[in-house]
């Protein structure tokens, strides 16, 4: 997994890269764990190149939105989810609970409204 | 067809199985989001056996059988850790997701809906097995 960051007003925009499975939820939680105790509390999570989810990284979005809207009125704003990936965040009910966006700009542009 | 494998209880190898189960279902003539719903129920299925049956524990090894027809492709995994029962298991919640106590609970819910079979059974030797089966709609 690769992960990669960009802060634009305010907002943390975090690019991962591979599968969110078992095998990579754990990283993916400490990075972005990490920017919450730095400050940070918007958050995009941008996943334009991961081709598959498991219930392990539907787990961790759970938990980190969970945590920025009850704790630091924050938010995590998701993009760019490809067809299967997407399938996953319907069949979950996910969909209905975060903000989805197409791309990450809008996901970004979406704190702002 | 039929392959079967060996692979030890560590997460890294969950890539692989992905990829080993979506070159069966495309010789099976599944579609990207058919192959999509293997892979998921799969992955969920070897996730729990790798975590929960085994705890990690890389010197323990699951089994993996799958077989397929035009069409159809059924897996069978093989494991002897902790015993324990899919009937006992509440559904998730989902209309709570977000407010619930817990986060857990997706992976069964997920091989229910997505697989057109997917049945447990542990033998007189302990030993574990799911078997799941999808057919082309
Ligand atoms: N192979 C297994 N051996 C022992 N217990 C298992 C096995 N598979 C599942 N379980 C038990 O069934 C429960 C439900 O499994 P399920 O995959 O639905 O949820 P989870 O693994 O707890 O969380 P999630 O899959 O959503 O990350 C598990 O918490 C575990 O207690
Ligand atoms: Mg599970």
């Amino acid at each position: 997994m690769k992960i990669e960051e960009n802060i634009l007003n305010d907002v943390s925009r975090v690019s991962l890269e591979g599968r969110f499975d078992a095998d990579t939820c754990d990283t993916v939680e400490a990075f972005i764990r990490e920017r919450i105790e730095k400050g940070r509390s918007q958050f995009v999570l941008n996943m334009e190149n991961v081709p598959f989810i498991s219930s392990a990284g539907l787990r961790v979005v759970i938990i980190i939105a969970r945590e920025l809207r009850n704790e630091y009125q924050g938010d995590l704003h998701i993009s760019a989810l490809q067809p299967t990936v997407n399938k996953v965040f319907e069949i979950s009910g996910l969909n209905n609970v975060l903000r989805i966006f197409d791309d990450a700009e809008d996901a970004t542009l979406g704190f702002s409204k | 067809m039929q392959q079967s494998y060996n692979f030890p209880a560590d997460t890294a190898v969950l890539a692989k199985i992905g990829e080993l189960v979506a070159n069966a279902g495309r010789s099976a003539g599944f579609d990207d989001i058919e192959i999509g719903d293997i892979q998921l129920a799969l992955d969920e299925v070897c996730t729990n056996t790798i975590i929960h049956g085994l705890k990690s524990d890389h010197s323990k090894k699951f089994q993996l059988v799958i077989q397929w027809n035009q069409g159809e492709i059924e897996i069978l995994i093989h494991e002897s850790g902790e015993p324990f029962d899919p009937m006992d298991l509440d559904d998730p919640n989902l209309e709570n997701l977000l407010e619930g106590p817990s986060a857990g609970g997706l992976g069964l819910y997920f091989l229910r809906e997505l697989m057109d079979e997917a049945d447990f059974r542990i033998g007189r030797d302990g030993v574990k097995t799911w078997r799941i089966v999808k057919r082309k709609a």
